[in-house]
């Protein structure tokens, strides 16, 4: 395994007063850690923080061994790219033009591109399976397919570090798969550290190398999917009984 | 990609012709009726017409405009909505009120006002109503809903203005009602120069921001994340945008519409929204669009003239509500 690229030492974030507290994790680079728990848990906000969000209340975030809060927001964004929940509301942007947006670190005074630049959009659009949408208008795409540019926009932000928030809950089966075959494949291809968070555990368990369960502000547990998924810690991580666990989760055919 | 860039120049060389044309016909084509010839020769001679009246409100027109779409395209950007614009948003009527203070409280002690007061006044009331605005939209999400306010706000300002101007009743500002309605006349060679330093200077910060405005065009979360220093950026929109809002009004009064009407068209003709070739574009188109409603507003009904905001509304308003059904079916939401 390669160096740990982001972690966090008793880490709070929060609005004010914190929702999450006392938060350790560590991330190397081809890694990917999912975030599972119950809404409201502290997911969104614990990966707000990380990304370098006002959030953050206490504690300590390491990023390419660098402390994060003395970064430069374009120092940051070298190393660090997200994928939000909210979908941007564009104007007639073409998907290239999205994906672009994502050499801004990198580009001069006025964001002209190199060769090298593009170059770096057309791989991205091409790993994230995008490439076919290029000159598309970004606001007349599906959720599926807007939420793999948005992938390829943070792909091409050349990151060792990628966070993303739910970012398969508005896709359907079909795009989920896909989004999370591009999401492995980039982790493994390019190592990167991923963190995301996800409410599909049976896909989480296929796709996370670690998960971190958070609920009510705490880390509940922490490990691999084959210590987490388990009934007994399920059961306790969503507060479900166990006549409704053993009627959805029965063995070989969960969620 | 070879094509849009070849639009691109396309459009923004249209642009730059129809401007112009229409600085050239508003210089040409007035009340006192010359031939071209005439009109030419008495350019050439230096005559009074042409050169103390006619060009210095050409170029008013052309400059004021331009700094209108501009304001609007900023606050545009700033709230995420081509709704926004600074004559919607109250921006406009608060810069309003506080020249028409100044200028009662100048007649009042016997003082003849500068030009550049006028503006620091339009620019401290058009601040006041931002920060306004901005403080109710911490509060409503809706923009739809802080164009109400905004034009509420709008509302009790016209109201403090007329209030002012009635009960101030004095011969120094007989000016003052014509220009509260809105109007390029009168300008003079001196208004032009303040505004052809600040309306060029103001316009050249924002082409500099045209990158981090792209970026801004994902949204507050995604900028951040890409390096833009979202603090200083949308500091940077509010103040620009409320400088060239109140250089115009304090040269010509409010306004209205441009600001919404001439982005939303130059966006429609360039076909994209890169700011590096939106920005020159709103500028060019709004240019245009207050110069072809100045030339309607003194030749309609000449020797009458209208208000420059009457025209500018009958011609915006309807692009307005366009933008608005546009929205209405989902396109963007």
């Amino acid at each position: 395994m390669t160096d740990v690229l982001i972690s966090a030492e008793n880490l709070s974030a929060g609005y004010g007063s914190p929702v999450v507290e006392g938060v350790d994790l560590a991330v190397r680079g081809g890694e990917i850690l999912a975030l599972i728990g119950p809404n409201g848990g502290g997911k969104s906000t614990l990966l707000r923080a990380l990304a370098g969000g006002p959030e953050k209340l206490g504690g300590a975030v390491t990023l390419c061994g660098l402390d994060a809060d003395r970064l430069s927001p374009r120092e940051r964004a070298k190393r660090m790219s997200v994928l939000l929940t909210d979908r941007p509301r564009t104007d007639k942007m073409t998907c290239r033009e999205v994906v672009e947006l994502g050499r801004y670190p990198y580009t001069g005074r006025f964001g002209l591109l190199s060769p090298a630049d593009k170059r770096a959009a057309d791989e991205a659009m091409e790993l994230a399976g995008v490439g076919g949408l290029a000159e598309r208008d970004f606001s007349r795409l599906s959720d599926g397919q807007s939420q793999r540019v948005m992938l390829a926009r943070a792909v091409c932000q050349e990151p060792e570090v990628m966070i993303l928030d739910e970012p398969t809950s508005y896709l359907d089966i079909h795009h989920k798969l896909i989004f999370l075959d591009s999401l492995q494949r980039l982790a493994r291809e390019k190592a990167v550290a991923v963190i995301l968070s996800m409410h599909e555990l049976e896909l989480a368990e296929k796709i996370a190398d670690r998960t971190l369960c958070i609920k009510d502000g705490r880390v509940f547990r922490a490990g691999t999917p084959e210590e987490i998924f388990k009934e007994k810690i399920l059961r306790e991580l969503f507060d479900l009984p166990e006549e409704l666990y053993k009627k959805y989760f029965k063995k070989g055919k969960s969620l | 990609m070879r094509y849009a860039r070849f639009k691109t120049a396309a459009v923004l060389g249209g642009l730059f012709a129809l401007a112009l044309l229409f600085f050239g016909l508003n210089v040409f084509i007035g009340s006192a009726k010359f031939s071209f010839g005439e009109a030419a020769a008495r350019l050439l001679s230096g005559d009074a017409i042409m050169w103390k009246i006619r060009a210095p409100r050409a170029m008013a027109a052309l400059l004021l405009g331009g700094a209108l779409a501009l304001s609007g395209y900023l606050l545009q950007v700033f709230f995420h909505n081509p709704i926004a614009g600074p004559f919607v948003l109250g921006v406009s009527s608060g810069a309003k009120l506080a020249v028409a203070l100044l200028m009662i409280t100048a007649a009042a002690a016997g003082r003849t006002l500068t030009s550049v007061s006028m503006v620091g006044a339009a620019f401290a009331g058009s601040m006041l109503s931002l920060g306004l605005i901005l403080l109710i939209s911490q509060r409503v999400g809706r923009v739809s809903l802080l164009v109400v306010c905004g034009v509420m706000i709008g509302y009790i300002c016209s109201a403090a203005t007329d209030f002012a101007v009635t009960f101030a009743d004095d011969a120094d500002i007989v000016n003052l009602r014509s220009w509260s309605m809105g109007s390029f006349s009168g300008t003079d060679i001196d208004s032009v120069a303040v505004m052809a330093v600040i309306v060029p200077a103001a316009s050249i910060c924002v082409f500099l921001l045209s990158k981090p405005i792209g970026a801004y065009r994902l949204g507050e979360g995604y900028a951040k994340s890409s390096g833009v220093r979202v603090g200083l950026l949308r500091a940077a929109l509010m103040t620009l945008s409320g400088l060239l809002a109140a250089c115009v009004t304090a040269f010509a009064g409010p306004v209205s519409f441009v600001g919404i009407a001439a982005p939303h068209i130059v966006r429609l003709l360039l076909g994209g929204s890169k700011p590096a070739s939106l920005i020159p574009a709103c500028f060019l188109g709004g240019g245009i669009f207050c110069s072809a409603c100045d030339l309607i507003a003194r030749l309609a009904f000449a020797p009458t003239e209208l208000s420059i905001s009457t025209v500018t509304a009958i011609f915006g308003a309807p692009v307005v509500i366009a933008v608005m059904l546009r929205r209405k079916r989902g396109e963007a939401v």
